[in-house]
Order: C-alpha cells, then sequence, then structure tokens
C-alpha cells in the first residue's frame, strides 16, 4: 500500500449551529486522482476550503504527509506543497500568460528575496513546457483577461502545473465548458495523473468517467460512500441521495 | 529588451533631459514653479505605486508628505534667523514665546510642556532622517493592521481618509509645538557642505529635478523585479497569489511603506522649494487633488501619472492667471478630469502605452478583434 499523501480525520466546521462539514474523515494516498461527489450543499466547496485554510476548522485534524497542516494560514499550506484551483477561474488577469506562469513558478515567497530581476533560465523553461502542456503556447504573449473561457480555466491548471505543489485540488475543472474543451481538460488532468496527488470536485459525469479512480460520495456534511465508478453506481445509498433512481447518465 | 521597452526607457531619458535643460529657458520665478510642480510629480509616482500597481486607493497620502514637510520644517525654523534673536542663546522659534505663559522660560526644553520634542531638531539631519522614518514607520503600522486584517478597497480608502483628517485637527489643535493653522513659515534654508539652497536658484531646482528622476527610475524599476510583478499579481487576484504560496500582506505593506517613503521626501523637498508647512498639506482636497493628477496621468504608469501632476498644475498656474478665466479655472480643471475619467479611462499614460503598442506591432485595434473568439462567450 502506497503511503497517504492527505489525510483528513475527523473534520468538522460549525457555522453558527450549522454543521456544513460534520467529522469527514479519509486517506487520499500518494499518486491517487481521487474525485469528490455530492449534491449542491453537500460541503464540498467548504471541504477544500477547511484543507486549504481559507476556512478555520472547529475539529479534527489535516495532515500532509505527516505535517499538521491543520487551520494553518493559506500561503502557508501552500507552500507545504498544496496547490488549489477555483471553482470560478482565477488568473491575473492584467499580465500575459506568460507572467501568469512566471509568477507562478517563483521559488521564493519572500518580498526581500524578490527585489531582483527576472525569473532564470530553469523558470523559463518550466514555463515553455506548461505552455505547451496546456495548450497556450500561441498566446503567451496575450493579457490574461483577454482568454476565452477555456483558456482561462487551463491557464489556472498552468499555473498550478508550474508551482509543482505536492497535491492539487480542482474545484469543478470544467464548469462552464463545451463537450470539446471538457475533453482537452480530462487530458491535461490524466497528464498530471502519477506526478501529482489529485483530488477533484466534480458534477460533470462524461468527465469524471474520463478521469475516476477512486470516488468518495458526500451528503450532507458526511461521508456517504467511497468506491470506484462501477461500485459509487451500483450503491443504493448514493443513488438514493444524491444520482435519483435514474443512476448516472 | 523588446522595442516596446525601448520606447518606454527613451521616453523617460526624454523626460529626465527636459527637466534637466528647464534652467536653461526658464527665468528664477518660473524655476521655482516648475521645482514645485516636480515635487507634485513625485506625489503622483506614489500614488501610481500605491493605487495603480498595488491596487489599493490611498485617500491619506497627504499624511506622508505633511509627515515629511513637517519634519525638515521643523529643523530649518530652528534655522532661521529669527529663531537666534529671541533672547536665548540657542534658537527658539518665535511663535512659541507668542504663546507663552507670562514669565515661562525661554529655552526650548521648558518654554510649554511639549516643547521639549523640538530639542533634537536643532540638527538638520535629524529632521532630515525622521522626516523618511516617520512615515515609513507609520505606513509600516497601518498597513500591516490593514492588510493582515483583510480589510479592502474601499475601507482602506474611508480608514486612510479619516487619519489624515485625524491628524491634521491634531496638528492644528497644539497649537504650541505646532503653530497650528498657520503652519510653520519663516524658515532657514537648507545647508549641505556649506551650500545653502536658497528656492530661487538653480541649485535648488537641480536637488528637485535629480531627485525626482532617481525616484522616478528607481520606481519604474521596481515595478519591474520579480517583487513588482508579484505585487501586480496580487492586485489582480489576491486569493489566487495567496494560494501560490505569497504572503500577500507583506508585499501589500512593501509597496506602501515605499509609496509613503516617496511621499515624505516629496514633502521634504517641497519645504525646501516653497519655505513654508502647514495643515493644507493634510487636507481633503490635497489628498484627493494626487489622485486626480494620477488619474489623468495614468495611474498604472509611474511616468504618466508624474506627468499628470506637473501638466494639470502647469495648466492650473496658467489658467488662472489668463485674465477671462480667473474665475472659472476649476471648472476647467474639472472638466479635463471628467473627459479623461469618459475617454481615457488608462489617463494619458494608458493612451501613451496605445500608441506605442501601435507603432510596435502594425496591427491596429487588434485586441478588440481578438476578444471576439467565439469560445469567449462561454464565460457568462
Amino acid at each position: 500500500m502506497a503511503q497517504a499523501a492527505l489525510t483528513i480525520d475527523g473534520l468538522s466546521v460549525d457555522f453558527e449551529g450549522f454543521k456544513a462539514v460534520n467529522g469527514v474523515s479519509m486517506v487520499i494516498e500518494e499518486g491517487e486522482l481521487r474525485v469528490l461527489l455530492g449534491a449542491n450543499g453537500a460541503g464540498k466547496t467548504t471541504l477544500m476550503d477547511l484543507i486549504t485554510g481559507k476556512t478555520r476548522s472547529t475539529s479534527g485534524r489535516v495532515f500532509l504527509h505527516d505535517t499538521d497542516i491543520t487551520n494553518w494560514e493559506e500561503h502557508k499550506i501552500a507552500r507545504a506543497g498544496l496547490g488549489r484551483k477555483f471553482q470560478i477561474p482565477s488568473v491575473f488577469k492584467e499580465l500575459t500568460v506568460r507572467r501568469n506562469l512566471e509568477v507562478a513558478s517563483c521559488k521564493n515567497p519572500g518580498v526581500f528575496a524578490n527585489l531582483g530581476f527576472g525569473f532564470g533560465a530553469s523558470a523559463k523553461q518550466n514555463v515553455d513546457e506548461v505552455l505547451e502542456l496546456i495548450g497556450l503556447a500561441d498566446e503567451a504573449h496575450r493579457i490574461a483577461a483577454y482568454l476565452s473561457h477555456g483558456q482561462t480555466q487551463w491557464l489556472e491548471l498552468g499555473l498550478l502545473i508550474t508551482q509543482n505543489p505536492k497535491i492539487i485540488l480542482l474545484d469543478e475543472p470544467t464548469a462552464g465548458m463545451t463537450q470539446a474543451e471538457t475533453h482537452k481538460t480530462s487530458l491535461i488532468v490524466n497528464n498530471l495523473r502519477g506526478r501529482h496527488t489529485i483530488i477533484v470536485v466534480e458534477h460533470d459525469m462524461a468527465f469524471v468517467r474520463e478521469i475516476a479512480e477512486r470516488i468518495t460520495v458526500l451528503h450532507l456534511g458526511q461521508v456517504l460512500a467511497e468506491g470506484n465508478v462501477a461500485e459509487i453506481e451500483t450503491n443504493p445509498r448514493v443513488r438514493e441521495a444524491y444520482l435519483g433512481s435514474k443512476g448516472i447518465s | 529588451m523588446s522595442a516596446k521597452r525601448r520606447i518606454e526607457w527613451a521616453v523617460y531619458a526624454l523626460f529626465v533631459v527636459a527637466i534637466m535643460i528647464a534652467p536653461l529657458i526658464m527665468e528664477p520665478f518660473w524655476l521655482n514653479r516648475v521645482a514645485k510642480y516636480l515635487v507634485y510629480g513625485m506625489l503622483g509616482v506614489a500614488v501610481a505605486l500605491s493605487w495603480g500597481y498595488a491596487g489599493i486607493l490611498n485617500l491619506g497620502q497627504g499624511l506622508f508628505f505633511g509627515a515629511g514637510a513637517y519634519m525638515l520644517a521643523m529643523s530649518l525654523k530652528l534655522a532661521s534667523p529669527t529663531s537666534l534673536q529671541q533672547g536665548s542663546d540657542r534658537p527658539v522659534p518665535d511663535f512659541m514665546l507668542w504663546n507663552a505663559e507670562p514669565g515661562a522660560p525661554t529655552e526650548l526644553c521648558c518654554i510649554n510642556k511639549a516643547s521639549f520634542l523640538w530639542l533634537p531638531f536643532q540638527n538638520q539631519w535629524f529632521g532630515t532622517a525622521i522626516g523618511l522614518i516617520l512615515p515609513v514607520a507609520t505606513a509600516a503600522v497601518l498597513d500591516t493592521i490593514l492588510f493582515r486584517k483583510r480589510i479592502s478597497g474601499v475601507f482602506v480608502s474611508i480608514i486612510t481618509l479619516a487619519l489624515v483628517l485625524l491628524v491634521r485637527l491634531v496638528v492644528i489643535d497644539a497649537q504650541p509645538v505646532t503653530n497650528g493653522f498657520n503652519g510653520l513659515t519663516d524658515l532657514g534654508w537648507f545647508k549641505v557642505l556649506g551650500l545653502e539652497f536658497d528656492p530661487y536658484i538653480v541649485p535648488t531646482y537641480y536637488l528637485v529635478a535629480v531627485s525626482l528622476s532617481l525616484v522616478l527610475v528607481g520606481a519604474r524599476l521596481l515595478v519591474d523585479t520579480r517583487a513588482g510583478i508579484i505585487l501586480q499579481a496580487v492586485r489582480d487576484d489576491q486569493n489566487r497569489a495567496r494560494y501560490l504560496g505569497f504572503d500577500v500582506p507583506a508585499y501589500q505593506t512593501f509597496f506602501f511603506c515605499v509609496s509613503a517613503a516617496i511621499a515624505g521626501f516629496a514633502g521634504m523637498l517641497y519645504v525646501v522649494v516653497s519655505e513654508f508647512a502647514s495643515p493644507t498639506f493634510m487636507d481633503l482636497t490635497f489628498s484627493i487633488t494626487m489622485v486626480v493628477w494620477a488619474a489623468v496621468g495614468g495611474r498604472s504608469s509611474i511616468l504618466g501619472a508624474c506627468i499628470g501632476a506637473i501638466l494639470i498644475n502647469t495648466i492650473s498656474a496658467t489658467v488662472s492667471e489668463t485674465e477671462g478665466f480667473a474665475e472659472a479655472w476649476k471648472a476647467i480643471i474639472g472638466l479635463i478630469f471628467v473627459l479623461v475619467v469618459l475617454y481615457l479611462p488608462r489617463g494619458l499614460g494608458g493612451l501613451a502605452h496605445d500608441l506605442v503598442d501601435r507603432i510596435v506591432t502594425r496591427k491596429p485595434a487588434s485586441r478588440e478583434l481578438r476578444v471576439s473568439d467565439p469560445s469567449s462567450q462561454l464565460a457568462e
């Protein structure tokens, strides 16, 4: 059995009496690709917020490998090796595509360490590779604000790939994409498999089928079921709670 | 270096040469005026850094300008000949004695309860140093609190605005040590190695012109460093930058401190060329006027904001002294502001950047064409 990359142990948050996430535990192994499923309000995004430090948990712990990162500040968790893609694509809109990736390639977070010019030759090579991977090499000198929605999503994925964290959290990476764009996104995500541990929150079942190994289903802030696509599709509790009687279609 | 970058540096060089040769064609009266406008140009640089590059509108920039101005003015007040003629062996500001209680000692230590604060200012270099240190320290404390607490956008503007007005009130109220409404007047001259900077001589103009050139080039280089680029990334999307591992408040605070240092430095130079410091530096209108300069010149362009400040002040001086416009000049400045905001939202600097883009790429309006990419309609 592989080593655990991310361990979540009894994580809960209490918003003045409402438990958006209630005692969630799961172990994600090194190199695994895990999909988080759940209806609206099941606590998927809140769980991401708790893991990445955006929201402070009220109980439970989060471990990145052996490091306890519970309730650290966001940038420290990011530096510890956890990257996140937001549901609403977030890139640096007034910078060029290349500049966006250069910022992500910056290895030293301090202000004073960055009072020099240029990001270095290794960063340039890294950025060139990522531009190829996300298919934006021809757009490298465009201002990010002028990219299409799909391209913006890919650029944000590119930021994560450049940042090169051990664990990548993707919050609905195909939201608002056409079928062709969704397919291209699944190619990019599949390309990352093995090199990173990946957790994906997703609604689009076509996309889930293209990428999923293991699925964890959340319901009302708790883990409802865990298994591969076939197991989840046939699990009666999941069908009842989320998929309806028709199953995954 | 790209063609665009080369053109940009050429424009900077042109500007520096222009302000360096100005004394050859100008009489001393205008030279002193232009020196003041160059100081305003430096304030434009400070606003461009905080508003254009950090993306946070500081409506209290006058606080740092005022702090720098008062600190140096206190030293220069003590250097004034009248301060030596107050019946004491050591210099004493005249206004302090006018307001002193009958029978009070005439020594700086104990004229009134707070007059001892003036003691270290007997050394001109103390005033000069504290004129930089005080704005930076204030900015560091204030902005660390604001940005760590993640107070955003308009609330920072409101807090900084309130703060500058508060300090203005305190300065007016502390009349025994600050001379209140009247401010500090009748100042001595700034001295370096025996050279006295009389505001109407050419070396004083060059003190300002060289300072501005250094600040301009320094600020332009600073926003080109990795830290400067990361700051712009923070401006565009704070959360994204945070999740890439950057300590966002540290970047914002650092650049606000640089901006405060430039404003404080400008305040000191202003005192040298105008020979007074007054609470009007901390008026609401002055801090807002700085923002207007930067908006007209282009807040995301260091040189643009600087030229905007110089241009507007030159225009207002010229217009307000033209007989027909003597009453209407404020309306004319207001009209220019409205037109720029409506038709040139990125200011003159933005216009210049677009023009250079066209010359370099020779593909006019290519940006608008690219935006109509069919997949972009998915954005909503």
